[in-house]
């Protein structure tokens, strides 16, 4: 010790050396920055490589930097000097756009090329109504009883979905008596056209999800307006879309994906109570300045980066040769997987959580359950893949590489995260919450939907976006259940043999020897993938933050 | 737990309604899972891994071709063209990307930890966390694009006789990679020292350096110990990036020797993927080979976990 | 354009689901149109582009697994098919020669196998047991080139495969000229060849090594063909190996050595020595195996065509993928067997 404390005598107190603790503070800030710096290197050489920026003329760097760099640093310096809250908010807001720009872009993709319009229309009809008849049910008819009311639920949605006698008749071969909802809406002669249907659909969801927002903040009748205001704009871009050259569906996707939410986000964060309008003069220079970069460049005819990531490499399937090679199937895929694994892995693994947290009883089963999960956590991802190819594949005998078995098999690696995670957030609610509910007559149920699954909902929905984002970049356990290399199609159905973005780097860089897919399809396909990835982990963040603020 | 006794006193009258049954099998299902998905691998590793080996073979009805166990366990050559393998020849390669990427993540795991936790104001956890996040969160397979691509020419300047496929640029990356782990889990185990005890060091005179490296990190070091053996673990499982970076030719390399780390060779996760993607015939032997790396690497990270577990609970300090 | 051809294939896709049928009627105002699921003459809904020609008529998915050897090819043919027939699923998956076979082609799971060697007994028979039957057909042949610099002058007849074993081998102590031949110069013999990583490498050790021997390490190691090239190129005492393709587009700069394997002559490196099988034994034959019953759905048998028709193909076979394209003879004896197993003949 270089100090000298253990004389004890005061007058050495004054003495006490600080070079050694200063020293200690920067060694251990040094260590901390090292991999943060380490991996800010290859990053920025990896983007380097595979945007190229420069190959970009020197005029179309100037035209960016005074259009887009000085007043963003000068907007930022004047917004942070005057209100620290409202710069943070115009960068949140800025992010947010970009973020559901990328998002809206995979939405666009499944609408048009995975899912057509009217078969997601009628599965929106078909699921619409009864679950308007239920929620109907539930609330106008408190006197029939519990097991009524589910055989009735259950009999309705059967009926939209699979008609009569639908596929219980199907072993026996009877014959369609009743064509099930979404049969019906999908034979009908004349359909809306496809940015109707897109719009109902996706922005349908989008007007619900913002009208709530907007209602949690202000109150219903402003939700509703807002809902109303934001379906009557996606139903609108599909109109205006063909003037400003996007086609009908995409600028309906974008506009309920990405614009309508922005808006709402820019209008509760400038306009509302605590609100910081400055934050939104921060953002409008950001965008603005990169709409005048654009249209300035173009106008004086600089030419920008000669980028490996352009409009062709998301656009288009692989190639022989590097630079027509695309990512499109790719992204497809990843993003197909990404729903089959959500769709499987939420749901089961908040359930495995509440039951830990909230049923368990506290016996040798539950411990070793709980031991379990913490094991196969760290069970190593090609394990899993071995799993998913002796299980699902030679003894299930489903056929390899499939989106099903790709996403049944990453569900799997990525559920014990789920559940630790959804069991964190569970356990931060407030025991007082719950014993206010069981206080009231709840019960155990009621309690955990009404109280405990609402309260940690932003946090199990962090912990499973990070799950997400770790699923996404999984490679092995897909090459070991025998997902294609190359595929030059989005699968069209859960049975379709599915590549992902990984799988497709890890193809370019491994089976094709030539130079150029390593220096340019590898570090284009590195930068997309990392784009989702980041955008992933910061929604994430974000979310993270809010609840913690909150909580 | 008095709370449980609670609420089963007051949701006794309903615990039996048909909806709660409902609700509570369908969460119990759920739980019950992950017992499901555990008791597949054990039981598919170990009877595809009995069908490779001459000794249990015959139970599992398998005729043809198999392998000694003992040849298995003890033998240092892996190749399987000529029918030997020898898994220590990848378990070398596996301990030597774990030793590397150890020399680089433990110290700078500790260090990150004792940053956040003791030195650092929440202005800078609330940026560092999250970057740490994302070095954890990167993909692994970027992670041995930017070993191969980046790091080993980087590494040629400096050690010229290195191969294009190198155990140093992987457990670089390795290491890199497992930082988070270990820094977030120790985090967590000085954050649990009680604030008593560093007063009570400031009482004493002591500077903050003499509090953190004399009361702190000895009071978190089970937590910090369980954090090594997770992150290693970890290390081993690990799969793209060695798969991309070291190569693919199995050779026995002494993990102690440094001058080993120029070369490349086979880790057991690389060597099953290679396996998948190779020239091997299904349900042959080197298929089933894949099983029994498959069933001696679940094992050994099994093992670390049970220990990490262990010392965590054993060790705990209880505050 | 790569948006209309995405618009095209979403909308064929829609009919593909066309499986209802039925009568469209005319849709009438701007908010709706005929349910082009009902009746396949419908117009192309008003608000996309033209659905355009092409003939995108043939729709289904064909999967393929195998050799890593052979992906390249597969993956160029797939691609070029793709343009023509968009709405073709076609999906490829490197797995290894055996390793298809057994998981995946003789279990019914895969259309077609890709292989760098012929089918092996053990293989038929599994595939026999399954019901799948295959036809054997050759895509292409995959040749070695043993390259010098145009300087070199003391080798003149060739190299037998025994010198470049020696040569090459992890066990022997070849490290001048003079180790090899006696009367050749007595200086260090500068290596040039492919990474472990490339399949030449394995190739190589394969057809010239033996399986029991080691390539050996010290040699300069690259993951491309052209640092060989330039590598030999620029010495006298270099030598170095690599794929065919790479040679004949370079024959300027190097000399390709011939090769006498055991008692034969010194063969020298050319599509015909290769195609006639005389240079061996760093030549080898690449093939597919399609399945009987795929070759009998439309698709897949146009694919199988299509293959074949492009495989005398300089341009795809010997400049994209790096392989000696097959003899116009040799393309329509495999054209025969497809047109043989489609019709359900043999």
């Amino acid at each position: 010790m270089a100090t000298n404390t253990e004389t004890g005598e005061i007058e050495d107190f004054g003495q006490v050396s600080r070079t050694v603790g200063t020293v200690f503070r920067y060694l251990l800030l040094a260590a901390t920055m090292f991999g943060i710096v380490m991996l800010a290197i290859l990053l920025l050489y990896v983007a380097n490589d595979a945007i190229r920026p420069l190959t970009a003329d020197l005029g179309w760097h100037l035209t960016f930097f005074v259009g887009l760099v000085l007043p963003t640093l000068l907007v930022g310096w004047t917004v942070y000097r005057r209100d620290r809250a409202a710069l943070s908010f115009g960068a949140l807001l800025v992010g947010t756009l970009v973020v559901s720009l990328m998002f809206s872009g995979g939405v666009a993709l499944l609408a048009i090329d995975v899912i057509p319009p009217l078969v997601a229309f009628a599965y929106a009809v078909g699921l619409v109504v009864p679950t308007a008849a239920t929620v109907g049910l539930t609330r106008y008819a408190h006197r029939i009883s519990f097991t009524t009311r589910l055989i009735a639920t259950t009999m309705v949605f059967y009926l939209a979905l699979f008609g009569l006698p639908g596929p219980i008749g199907d072993p026996v071969g009877a014959p369609s008596l009743v064509p099930s909802l979404v049969e019906f809406v999908l034979t009908r002669p004349v359909i809306p056209v496809d940015r109707v249907m897109v719009a109902t659909v996706i922005g349908g969801i989008s007007a619900a999800a913002v009208g709530s927002y907007v209602a949690g903040v202000r109150d219903w009748t402003i939700g509703l307006y807002a809902a109303i205001a934001a379906f009557l704009a996606s139903t609108a871009a599909g109109y205006v879309g063909p003037f400003v050259g996007l086609n009908p569906v995409p600028a309906v996707v974008v506009t309920a994906v990405a614009f309508v939410p922005t808006v709402a986000y820019a209008w509760r964060g400038a306009f509302t109570e605590g609100g910081s309008p400055l934050g939104l003069a921060f953002a409008a220079t950001v965008v603005g300045g990169a709409l005048v970069g654009a249209v300035a460049v173009d106008a004086l005819g600089f030419a920008g980066p000669q980028s490996w990531v352009d409009w062709q490499f998301l656009t288009s399937s692989h190639s022989g040769t590097a630079e027509n090679a695309g990512l499109y199937p790719a992204i497809g895929g990843s993003i197909l997987l990404m729903s089959t694994v959500a769709a499987l892995s939420f749901p089961l693994g908040v359930g495995a959580a509440v039951y830990l947290e909230e049923y368990a009883p506290d016996n040798a089963l539950t411990r070793f359950v709980d031991v379990n999960i913490s094991n196969l956590a760290g069970v190593p991802s090609v394990v899993y893949g071995l799993l998913g190819l002796g299980v699902f594949v030679t003894y299930l005998g489903r056929s390899a590489g499939t989106v099903l078995v790709g996403g049944a098999t990453l569900a799997l690696l990525i559920l014990p995260i789920v559940i630790i995670s959804s069991r964190e957030a569970i356990r931060s609610v407030p025991t007082d919450l719950r014993q206010a509910s069981y206080g009231m007559g709840a019960t155990r149920w009621q309690t955990v939907k009404n109280v405990v699954l609402p309260e940690s909902f932003p946090g199990i929905l962090t912990g499973t976006i990070l799950a997400l984002g770790r699923a996404i970049g999984e490679t092995a356990p897909l090459i070991m259940i025998g997902a294609p290399n190359v595929v030059f199609d989005l699968p069209a159905t859960l049975g379709s043999k599915v590549s992902a973005m990984p799988l497709q780097v890890y193809a370019w860089s491994s089976l094709f020897a030539s130079e150029d897919f390593y220096t340019k399809a590898v570090p284009a396909g590195v930068v997309v993938l990392l784009a989702v990835l980041l955008a992933m982990n910061s929604i994430a963040i974000v979310l993270r933050n809010k609840f913690e603020r909150a909580g | 737990m008095s709370m449980d006794e609670l609420k089963t006193d007051i949701t006794r009258q309903t615990e039996n309604s048909p909806r709660e049954l409902l609700t509570r099998t369908f969460f119990f299902l759920c739980a019950a899972l992950s017992i499901v998905t555990t008791i597949s691998i054990v039981v598919l590793l170990v009877t595809e891994a009995a069908k490779f080996f001459t000794l249990t073979a015959p139970l599992m009805g398998v005729t043809g071709q198999t392998a000694s166990i003992v040849d298995f366990l003890t033998g240092t050559t892996w190749e399987i063209n000529s029918g030997e393998f020898g898994v220590l020849t990848l378990v070398s390669a596996t301990v030597m990307i774990t030793l590397g990427s150890a020399v680089i993540a433990l110290p700078l795991g500790v260090a990150t930890a004792i940053y956040l936790s003791e030195y650092a104001s929440t202005r800078a956890r609330s940026v560092l966390k999250p970057a740490l996040e994302i070095l954890a969160g990167v993909p692994t397979v970027v992670y041995g694009f930017f070993a191969l691509i980046y790091i080993t020419p980087a590494l040629s300047v400096i050690f010229p006789s290195i191969g294009t496929f190198n155990m140093l640029s992987a457990s670089i990356v390795v290491g890199i990679m497992i930082i988070p782990m270990v820094a977030s889990i120790s985090e967590d185990a000085m954050s649990a020292v009680p604030d008593d005890l560093r007063q009570a060091g400031y009482g004493m005179g002591a500077t903050k350096f003499d509090v953190a490296t004399g009361v702190v990190v000895p009071a978190a070091l089970s937590g910090i110990f369980s954090s090594f053996i997770l992150a290693l673990s970890r290390a081993i499982g690990e799969t793209m990036a060695v798969t991309i970076a070291a190569g693919s030719r199995a050779q026995f390399l002494n993990p102690l020797n440094p001058a080993s780390f120029l070369e490349g060779s086979l880790p057991m996760t690389a060597a099953m993927v290679q396996l998948l993607l190779g020239d091997i015939t299904g349900g042959g032997l080197a298929y089933r080979s894949l099983f029994a790396i498959g069933l001696v690497l679940f094992v050994i990270t099994l093992i670390m976990n049970v220990i990490s577990d262990f010392v965590a609970q054993r060790y705990r300090e209880e505050y | 354009m790569t948006r209309d051809l995405e618009r095209n294939r979403s909308f064929s896709r829609r009919e593909l689901l066309s499986a209802v049928g039925g009568l469209g009627l005319a849709g009438l105002a701007g908010c709706t149109q005929e349910n082009p699921n009902l009746g396949s003459t419908a117009e192309p809904p008003s608000d996309g582009p033209g659905s355009g020609g092409g003939s995108g008529t043939l729709s289904g998915d064909i999967s393929i697994a195998g050799s890593s050897t052979v992906f390249p090819i597969a993956s160029a043919m797939s691609e070029r098919f793709e343009e023509s027939y968009p709405d073709i699923d076609v999906s490829i998956q490197s797995t290894g020669s055996g390793g298809g076979f057994a998981n995946y082609f003789c279990t019914g799971q895969t259309d077609f196998n890709n292989a760098s060697r012929p089918i092996q007994p053990e293989e038929e028979e599994q595939c026999a047991g399954n019901d799948v039957e295959w036809i054997e057909l050759k895509v292409a042949t995959d040749a070695l080139t043993v390259i010098v610099s145009t300087d070199n002058e003391f080798i003149d007849e060739g190299l037998t495969v025994e010198q470049l074993r020696e040569i090459w081998s992890a066990d022997a102590d070849v490290e001048t000229w003079a180790d090899v031949e006696d009367s050749w110069p007595d200086e260090p013999i500068e290596l040039y060849g492919p990474s472990d990583a490339s399949g030449t490498y394995d190739y190589f050790i394969e057809a010239v090594i033996g399986e029991e021997g080691s390539h050996r390490q010290d040699y300069s190691p690259t993951e491309q063909d052209r640092t060989i090239l330039q590598g030999v190129a620029g010495s006298e005492y270099a030598l170095g190996y690599l794929g065919f393709a790479y040679y004949s587009q370079n024959s300027d700069s190097v000399r390709a050595v011939p090769i006498k394997d055991g008692d034969g002559d010194y063969v020298e490196p050319s599509l015909e020595t290769a195609l006639e099988g005389e240079y061996t034994p760093l030549s080898r034959p690449l093939f597919t195996y399609p399945k009987v019953s795929a070759l009998q759905e439309g698709h897949i048998e146009a694919f199988a065509r299509f293959w074949l028709d492009n495989s005398t193909s300089q341009e795809i076979i010997a400049e994209e993928v790096g392989y000696v394209p097959l003899s116009e003879a040799e393309r329509e004896q495999m054209l025969g067997r497809i047109y043989a197993a489609a019709e359900g003949l043999n």
